[in-house]
């Protein structure tokens, strides 16, 4: 009976979540003169024609291109140079720590429509305007808040003596955080590691404002480029939007098994 | 394995590194003894190799002068961000740009914008309608040059209209009346759709319904706002949902595509559109193809069709680094024959009069050479440089009355107030 | 190496790098919210705080306030629990457990833009799956009282998974023999959350809630697109009055006071809760 009710509550939260995905992926093989037609629901004669229009000329390759490697070395900086913060605010005593905590996450305070403008002229003025740096920069810069104040915590739920023990066996500060408390914490810097992906995947605003040509142009800004001035072609939105989101859940479902690795390889307590 | 690990992390990243510096930044450099144009655009519809050929044209009559073009996200509001960030840094970036046609005005008063009179010669002058050029104008000078034009108009559906001996209707009216009596007929279909949503294509609805009512929004530099021809043409709108019956409740959710959509669909009688639809209407597969006529929007009784101006038009940057380059590509594109090309390629409609009665054209876009009489009386938006505050203040307050939040003349008031104090800031 | 030498070590890079990008866009938010520049006049000339007193008595300004609350309150509520209950849901064991972890971080993934417009669509009155699934007819977009309540769903659905893997995170940190401790001492499930795990997620329930009111406050795309501030305003949030103050009627001034406000009432919305679920939660 309980298991009954786990399958059913499974089945819901699966429709729920994918469902409007699932939505996009039938309207994407959809003709266009049916694009709104409901019923049927399904199309009368499924066609692939948007996805080959959106990979025509190559150019979205390049985009995707462009998105995957801004994601990859946001992730990778945000987590080192975050959990280097997370490891000095939570292992070593420091007097500043809430000052410091509260002025990193101060940095997301702000809107982003406010800031975007003198970013671009800072951007703009070192050069960097339409290259991936500028997006690896900003992005890092902005996952960086959400990153120390997860790992801070984390991190502390560790207890001191194993940071102590370490210590007493010859480890510098480093060798402790890069042995013994990065794997301890894996699900938070998994966790972590998700979020800043795809935040670097998905953001909008700072891209469309400093990158101008597809040298640099990210995934959002690419499909902001399909309409045009009246007419929206949505069958290649559709298609679009689920091309982009099936690496992210495969990554993603690829890299389950190490937080259950982490989870497992776990902690000694008590 | 935990070993191995960070020596692939560091191999990924220093692999990801290499990459990311490879980066090549277009530069637009100066080598040789050519001179290199930027022109920014939202996107160019249909087949963009053709575009790129006319640029190409360009070029070949033009050598020592190359032409780079970029593509802006066709969403006004953000190419009109993209501009205010880009030219408020006095950027160089650029040296030509298309604008909306609300847009000029206010980018001259801001300075951005190269006083461009002198390109149009006085027998082009006559040659281009009225409304593009009174929304070029500002100060006596001109400071863009029009590209292509939109007005507003009325889709109805020819089938339906002639199963009741119908004709298109020259009044709200008549409007109102045909599309009952034949939505009392078929059940399922809504009788007039239109654009309500809260944004600038509400403005351009409204302002259909104000003029072809009498009403305005200046007159002679005043706000003439909350006028009894202005309050009742808004309460006809509200009318059109609640007690006529001919609109349905989601038309305060409507843009032009979505009501495009339905209309496509074979759902609407009547809709008021962009001429852009047309084409989608034709194409094969469409539901509606072969059954739907235009016509130019209805009034009321004793007043003139009233239909609101689109459309963009070329300037150059105050700021660019190639003036006089700039000023012959903007010549170029604006001619005759390279709009007569974009007309006949992808179906921007020509500014310039003259093409309208084109044979190529007539022969080959009959559609756009039938669209004249209708754009001749496109009326501009308010030509102001506070037009932008001004449609800030326009659209909620006319969403209100359509939505039923507020009285018309309530909204009306409470608009003109506002307006009234805009336009009284001063420096 | 003393402690408190190493800690400077391993803090700076973050605060270097922090300071250098945003030091100079926030300052000069700051700046311009004491000045008075309207770009199409070309003046800018400082103000001081008139800007501010010119938003305590601008009617606007109250009702974007009142939006955004409204759209945060409701948003984070239905966040939290949605997402509770998924993370709770996710760390049982049952075969396909990787699948449905991947598969509840869908709705997150979609960009917001993409995202935005998707959810217009199926809200659409006409041909929207919504209604037709429902067999309703709900002006779900253009209804004063629907409008902000469909933007609020949207985005419930959008930002659960955010929630959910950061609370399965904290989840997957509680030792299983403290569940089994308490279950010998005749603990029902309940009673196994509320003293066991509640207690135990509540450092991550803290970030959570912080960081997706901070998010919930500023929001900006999802509203944008999916109604433009309407009807009449009814789901105008501050950040799109903001927005259409700074670029659409270019009073730069203006628009830097109300991200000024933004930013305050982010402030204290954090200190707030801080306060309420005690300091030591967030640091010791």
């Amino acid at each position: 009976m309980r298991k009954g009710l786990l399958y059913i509550s499974l089945m819901l939260v699966i429709f729920y979540s994918v469902g409007p995905l699932l939505w996009q992926l039938i309207t994407s093989l959809k003709m266009d003169y049916e694009l709104t037609r409901i019923p049927p629901l399904l199309p009368e004669n499924p066609s692939l024609v948007h996805y080959i229009a959106i990979f025509k000329g190559r150019m979205f390759l390049r985009v995707i291109a462009n998105s995957a490697v801004v994601a990859s070395l946001t992730t990778l900086f945000a987590l080192a140079i975050g959990s280097l913060c997370s490891f000095g605010l939570a292992k070593l005593a420091t007097r500043y720590k809430a000052l410091i905590l509260g002025f990193v996450l101060s940095i997301s305070m702000f809107p982003p429509i406010a800031t975007v403008s003198p970013l671009y002229l800072v951007i703009r003025s070192i050069g960097l305007r339409d290259t991936w740096w500028a997006l690896i920069i900003t992005y890092t810069t902005f996952s960086l808040p959400l990153t120390i104040w997860i790992l801070t915590s984390f991190f502390r739920e560790l207890p001191d003596e194993i940071y102590y023990a370490a210590r007493v066996d010859g480890c510098t500060p480093f060798q402790s955080y890069y042995r013994i408390v990065l794997p301890l914490s894996a699900p938070g810097i998994f966790a972590t590691a998700i979020l800043v992906f795809i935040f670097s995947w998905n953001e909008f605003l700072y891209a469309l404002t400093l990158t101008s040509t597809q040298a640099s142009r990210t995934i959002p800004v690419a499909i902001a480029l399909f309409p045009g001035i009246h007419e929206i072609p949505w069958g290649e939105i559709a298609a679009a939007s689920v091309t982009v989101t099936a690496p992210l859940i495969i990554l993603v479902f690829a890299f389950q098994r190490r937080i259950i690795e982490g989870l497992t390889g776990g902690a000694v307590k008590g | 394995m935990l070993t191995k690990f960070p020596l692939i992390l560091l191999l990924l990243c220093l692999s990801l590194f290499y990459c990311a510096a490879c980066t090549k930044t277009p530069h637009d450099g100066e080598k040789g003894s050519y001179v290199t144009i930027v022109f920014t655009h939202g996107k160019i519809p249909g087949d963009y190799e053709q575009f790129k050929r006319i640029l190409r044209q360009f070029e070949r009559e033009n050598p020592g002068i190359r032409v780079v073009d970029r593509t802006l996200p066709s969403s006004t509001d953000e190419q009109h961000q993209f501009y205010v960030i880009n030219l408020d840094a006095g950027s160089k970036d650029f040296d030509v740009l298309s604008m909306d046609v609300i847009w000029v005005p206010e980018f001259a008063m801001a300075g951005w914008l190269r006083d461009v009179s002198g390109l149009l010669s006085e027998s082009e002058l006559h040659d281009i309608f009225p409304g593009p050029l009174e929304a070029v104008t500002y100060m006596g000078k001109r400071y863009a040059v029009p590209w292509y034009i939109d007005a507003g108009l009325l889709y109805y559906r020819k089938d339906l209209l002639d199963d009741i001996g119908a004709k298109p209707p020259k009044t709200w009216d008549e409007l109102v009346r045909t599309a009952r009596l034949i939505t009392e007929r078929s059940k399922g279909i809504y009788g007039f759709i239109w654009q309500g949503k809260q944004y600038e294509g509400l403005v351009c609805d409204v302002l259909e319904y104000l003029w072809s009512h009498g009403g305005n929004v200046l007159e002679n530099g005043k706000v003439v706002l909350h006028s009894p021809e202005n309050v009742r043409a808004l309460t006809f709108m509200r009318e059109l949902i609640v007690r006529d019956r001919v609109s349905p409740e989601i038309v305060t959710t409507l843009v032009e595509e979505s009501s495009r959509h339905i209309f496509g669909n074979g759902r609407a009688v009547f809709m008021r559109n962009w001429p852009y639809a047309w084409n989608i209407f034709e194409r094969d597969g469409s539901p509606v193809k072969g059954k739907i006529g235009v016509a130019a929007l209805p009034s009321a009784a004793g007043h003139p069709s009233a239909s609101t101006l689109g459309g963009w038009q070329i300037g150059i940057n105050r700021h660019s680094k190639h003036p006089d380059a700039a000023e012959r590509f903007v010549r170029f594109l604006t001619s005759r024959e390279s709009q007569k090309t974009l007309a006949l390629t992808v179906g921007y409609k020509p500014t310039r009069r003259s093409l309208y009665s084109d044979a190529d054209l007539k022969r080959q876009q009959p559609f756009i050479a039938s669209l004249h009489d209708i754009l001749l009386n496109a009326r501009p938006r308010p030509v102001s440089p506070y037009y932008m505050m001004m449609t800030q203040i326009l659209q909620p307050e006319f969403s209100a009355a359509i939505a039923g939040i507020k009285k018309p003349s309530d909204a009306l008031m409470s608009a003109e107030r506002q307006v009234q104090h805009v336009l009284g800031v001063r420096p | 190496m003393k402690r408190s030498e190493a800690a400077t070590w391993f803090i700076a890079p973050a605060l270097l790098l922090l300071a250098a990008v945003t030091i100079y866009p926030i300052i000069h938010v700051i700046y311009l919210s004491l000045h008075r520049k309207l770009l199409i006049f070309g003046i800018s000339e400082f103000v001081g705080l008139q800007n501010f007193l010119f938003l305590l008595k601008d009617g606007r300004f109250w009702g974007a306030l009142g939006n955004t609350a409204y759209f945060t309150a409701l948003s984070v509520s239905g966040e939290l629990i949605l997402g509770l209950a998924l993370a709770l849901l996710m760390n049982k064991a049952f075969s396909g457990k990787g699948f449905v972890r991947a598969m509840v971080l869908i709705p997150w993934a979609i960009p917001t833009v993409v995202s935005a417009k998707m959810w217009e669509w199926m809200y659409n009155g006409d041909f929207g799956i919504l209604n037709y699934l429902l067999g309703t007819k709900v002006n779900w977009l253009g209804d004063p009282f629907w409008a902000l309540h469909a933007a609020i769903m949207m985005d419930v659905w959008k930002t659960t998974p955010f929630v959910a893997i950061l609370l399965l995170a904290g989840l997957q940190l509680i030792p299983p023999d403290l569940y089994s401790a308490a279950r010998i001492d005749g603990a029902g499930p309940f009673r196994l959350f509320r003293h066991v795990t509640l207690p135990l997620i509540k450092p991550m329930i803290l970030i959570v809630l912080i960081f997706r009111s901070l998010d919930a406050f500023r929001v900006f795309d999802a509203v944008y697109v999916l109604t433009g501030g309407g009807p009449a305003n009814t789901t105008e949030t501050l950040s799109v009055y903001a927005y259409k103050v700074l670029f659409q009627t270019l009073q730069i001034g203006y628009g830097s006071a109300l991200a000024v406000v933004v930013f305050i009432c982010v402030g204290l919305i954090a200190i707030g809760f801080i306060g309420i679920m005690g300091r030591r939660v967030a640091y010791r």
